[in-house]
């Protein structure tokens, strides 16, 4: 009982310490770094200087020039649907998983999770080669009959984004809507079965809506990866694959903009956070505690 | 509604996970309109029985019949049971109502026979103004009574109860107990209550029916099984109970004498034909309550031994003392259960006292 009397004032510090650190590091790593780019987006460049002068022209010509706005557009487009099809795509995959049992279930699991320990610049060479001309797809399709000859309709356009997109982030949709899905207790759906459901009446209308928050968490997790992705575009894009992030990164590169890169950035960044907004508030479930 | 009538029987049911069998051979009917509490230690396979009949499990073999027609095919959705599960298994999305029309809904039963039939529904268990809440908005004893709501909604033929009061309270536990049985009385349906709890099922059985490992030793009354278990381990199990061993001796009508430790012993065998025909010699047990015990003065009364008062325990209405009898190997400890008196208990640790109890208060049971 002394011992612990004696230990208390180090432990205090210490915590003291903790609480501080998980204060600062955030404000000082996520927060000031936010702020410094919402400032630079209100400054301008004058021949390749930064002047550090306060004005709208940043935002003013992002929602007049006709080039900024569409791509903006086609691109929250692009990774709505991206979304989309990682959403349909992963939640049989995820329920799939649950229904096994035991060892399998994770074993399985871990080998769907493996491409995310793999670098992703290999990752997009090797969608790359599939979807190339001379790739795997076209071949394969040219083999069973389904084209004449192969096709250009996913080499170097906004096609081939969406389904590398995809295939990259599919892992990061099928983790959450498996832990929804392994998070419903089985007595609730055995409950639904004694009350009288049919197996397809207990799927929607206790699994389903049960799994949302996971659907909810995948969908804007994949958004949110998509629309931050610029390498993808840059390298199965070609020419008309032209997305945001592409102007972003060629603001800050190529034409060494970084005011208007900022204030370009500070867009994507309402919408990335209204992305998490939408997929917090629909995560978050009415007294799942019972 | 016909009491006597069976409702639903079980015809050598077994149950086995794997290798490891956990019903043997287990017959049972349940009448009509009868509240039956399944009593046992954990691991007696009282559960297991409830969720064969459900449908939440299927046989190894055996039958279960309803009316007469085997159902032990019949999938769980087309049972005409309903279940209360032991921690509600309420839907979290769903409200109070949403709950408990779940299963007309799922019928589709029309909305507003369904608005009215949920209406009367929460009437009947009290929770009519709680109808919009969601089941993490209420407490344990409202959400059990949800669970009952939505169980009894669909009119089932019978409701499975899994030990559904086990996580409340006492008190609330005992109020629940008073509740169920009004309910049970006014719908007049069947109910199969599982528990572990004997005074519990002693509250609200009309039969109970005591398993242990797998088989039922008992099904009889309350008062039955109180007062004439047909085994060791009910008589040892139901109630608290003095047990102490011997061999038969003759009988004569409905008393039969049994040596032990203690001296001869003579104890009642009225209806029980299978102590009137057990060999004299047999291997039983005399066994009487804590409060059928008393002190005596006389040397002339029936059952009589003398013992030492080892230990005095208070406990509310009674005091119940522990008494060492007997000597060396046959050394016996029995409870004597009297009425505590305000100015203390009339009873000494340590001090020796003679003891008694009726004959047709003693019974016996073969080892």
């Amino acid at each position: 009982m002394s011992e612990a009397g004696s230990m208390q004032p180090a432990e205090r510090r210490l915590s003291l310490l903790v609480t501080v650190l998980a204060f600062a590091l955030p404000v000082l790593f996520v927060l000031v770094p936010l702020a410094i780019f919402l400032g630079y987006s209100f400054f301008s460049v004058d021949q390749g200087t930064i002047v550090y002068g306060l004005s709208l022209g940043n935002y003013v010509r992002f929602f007049t020039d006709p080039i900024f706005l569409p791509v903006f557009w086609n691109t929250i487009v692009l990774c709505v649907s991206v979304a989309i099809i990682c959403i349909l795509l992963a939640y049989p995959a995820a329920y799939f998983l649950t229904t096994l049992k035991g060892r399998w279930r994770y074993a399985l699991l871990m080998l769907l999770l493996v491409p995310l320990l793999m670098s992703y610049v290999i990752k997009i060479y090797a969608i790359r080669s599939i979807l190339g001309l001379n790739g795997f797809l076209n071949k394969a399709l040219v083999a069973v009959g389904i084209l004449q000859q192969p096709s250009t309709l996913f080499v170097f356009n906004m096609n081939a984004i969406l389904l590398t997109l995809t295939l990259l982030l599919i892992p990061f949709a099928i983790l959450p809507i498996f832990l929804s899905l392994e998070r419903i207790p089985q007595v609730l759906l055995r409950a639904s079965d004694d009350l009288g459901a049919s197996g397809l009446q207990t799927f929607l209308r206790i699994t389903l809506p049960l799994s949302l928050p996971g659907v909810a968490s995948a969908a804007s997790f994949v958004f949110v990866l998509a629309i931050g992705d610029f390498l993808t575009p840059q390298m199965v894009g070609g020419i008309s694959g032209f997305t945001f992030g592409r102007i972003l990164y060629s603001q800050f590169g190529t034409a060494y903009n970084w005011p208007f890169g900022a204030a370009l950035s500070v867009a994507l960044a309402v919408v990335v956070i209204a992305a998490i907004l939408v997929g917090e508030r629909f995560g978050r479930n009415r007294g799942t505690s019972i | 509604m016909n009491q006597n009538a069976d409702l639903l029987t079980l015809r050598s049911v077994s149950k086995s996970y794997g290798t490891v069998p956990v019903l043997h051979d287990i017959d049972l009917s349940i009448k009509d309109g009868e509240f039956l509490t399944v009593l046992g230690p954990s691991g007696s396979g009282k559960t297991t029985v409830l969720r064969l009949i459900g449908g939440l499990e299927p046989l190894t073999s055996g039958e279960i019949r309803l009316d007469g027609q085997d159902i032990s095919r019949m999938p769980i959705n087309k049972r005409p049971f309903n279940t209360v599960f032991q921690d509600y298994a309420l839907f979290p999305h769903l409200t109070v109502s949403g709950n408990v029309g779940y299963g007309l809904s799922v019928r589709h039963i029309q909305r507003k026979e369904i608005v009215r039939r949920v209406a009367e529904a929460l009437e009947l268990v009290q929770l009519g103004r709680f109808a919009d809440r969601f089941p993490a908005q209420l407490s344990g004893g409202q959400r059990q009574r949800v669970a009952l709501a939505r169980a009894l909604i669909c009119q089932p033929r019978l409701i499975l109860l899994d030990e559904p009061l086990a996580a409340l309270d006492l008190e609330l536990r005992r109020q629940m107990q008073e509740f169920l049985k009004s309910i049970q009385r006014e719908i007049k349906t069947t109910f199969l209550f599982v528990t572990h709890d004997q005074e519990e099922a002693i509250g609200m059985a009309d039969r109970i029916c005591v398993m242990e490992a797998g088989h039922i030793r008992q099904l009889g009354t309350p008062h039955d099984l109180y007062y004439k278990p047909n085994c060791e381990f009910v008589a040892r199990f139901f109630g608290e109970n003095n047990l102490v061993a011997g061999k038969l001796g003759p009988a004569h009508g409905e008393l039969r004498s049994i040596e032990t430790a203690l001296g001869r012993l003579i104890c009642s065998i009225s209806s029980q034909p299978h102590l009137k025909a057990a060999p004299d010699g047999a291997s039983a047990y005399a066994a009487f309550r804590p409060e059928a015990l008393h002190l005596v003065d006389g040397k002339d009364a029936d059952n009589r031994f003398s013992g030492t008062i080892a230990d005095l325990a208070f406990a509310g209405s009674s005091t119940v003392a522990t008494i060492a009898a007997g000597i060396g190997n046959a050394a016996q400890r029995l409870r004597l259960r009297v009425p505590s008196r305000v100015d203390g208990s009339a009873l000494k640790s340590g001090e020796t006292v003679s003891l008694s109890f009726a004959p047709h208060e003693g019974h016996l049971v073969l080892a």
